[in-house]
């Protein structure tokens, strides 16, 4: 059975040969790339941004806008959610050849959960970035308090020690 | 679990619930009469009857407390206001306090090491002269 062989390692380690007598003769590493790029085949992006619904194509059921009252928006789809399921179970009854219209209204409140979820956690992240600086400097000032502490604790015994060298 | 993780845990428990129940009942619901000119269809034997009837139930009530965990969880949220904005501003004002206390810990830090070099010093010469002053025997 005929197998392929692995590709041969880059001809690169040629430039670095007198690396270890002058680190400049060999050419820097690459600066990383920016914006898009292209990996196996696949176009990918530097720039993580969550996608808006429109642009997914999907319908946005809560007010746009620079605030959005989060909790406010999340209570209401729950409740559109509910009624949504209502609904199907009734019409089930009693047109049930016209579910589809029902199952894709149930499924656009979810896409808009998500949507409004994964939008969070922009937030939070700054919020976990405000509680480490919180910490951060905390310790620092406990970090300070026990140095000067030592430092008078040192002071006092040396001044002590001296007394009692110099009463000698 | 951070609370935003439980939400959406939450949302997608809902799911699995309404679409089970859906499911369940759309699978097990015994057949319906379609028109009056046919006969009533037969009853199901009665085994499944007692369980048909308590599974609507059973399942809407775990899909109503699903959604009213959703609910607490949403309370629970601990979103500030000011949104973006007043976040930033706080982040750089806890920067500039943290350079602050940074400074005043090194410069701290670097006298401390100073005093310390001094003991040391000190501490040397010192038994410098003790073994000086001593007699070889």
């Amino acid at each position: 059975m005929a197998t392929a062989t692995y590709p041969p390692p880059t001809p690169y380690y040629r430039l670095y040969k007198d690396y270890l007598q002058d680190p400049k003769s060999a050419p820097e590493p690459p600066p990383p790339t920016e914006g898009t790029y292209v990996c196996f085949g696949g176009n990918y992006t530097t720039d993580d941004v969550l996608p808006s619904l429109e642009e997914q194509g999907v319908r946005q059921l809560y007010p746009k806008g620079p605030n959005v009252d989060f909790k406010k928006e999340l209570r209401a789809l729950n409740g559109d959610l509910q009624l949504h399921i209502l609904e199907l179970a009734d019409i089930l009854i009693e047109r049930p050849s016209q579910y589809a219209r029902r199952v894709e209204e149930i499924s656009l409140v979810f896409k808009n959960l998500h949507h409004l979820l994964n939008s969070l956690r922009p937030h939070q992240a700054r919020a976990t970035l405000i509680h480490i600086l919180e910490l951060q400097i905390q310790r620092r000032k406990q970090a300070v308090e026990d140095i000067k502490r030592r430092r008078e604790e040192a002071q006092s015994l040396l001044r002590e020690s001296l007394a009692t060298l110099d009463g000698h | 679990m951070d609370i935003i993780s439980q939400l959406q845990e939450q949302v997608n428990l809902i799911a699995n619930l309404a679409f089970n129940s859906i499911g369940t009942l759309q699978r097990d619901a015994p057949p319906n009469r379609l028109s009056p000119n046919y006969p009533e269809p037969p009853p199901h034997p009665t085994e499944d009857a007692t369980d048909f009837a308590e599974q609507p139930k059973q399942m809407s009530a775990s899909l109503i407390k699903a959604a009213k965990q959703f609910d607490t969880l949403v309370t629970a949220l601990p979103i500030s206001e000011g949104g973006e904005e007043a976040q930033l501003k706080r982040i750089a004002e806890l920067r500039a306090e943290n350079d602050a206390v940074g400074q005043e810990l090194q410069r701290q830090l670097e006298a401390a090491e100073k005093e310390l070099n001094l003991v040391q010093e000190s501490f040397r010469q010192a038994s410098d002269n003790c073994l000086n002053l001593k007699k070889p025997e």
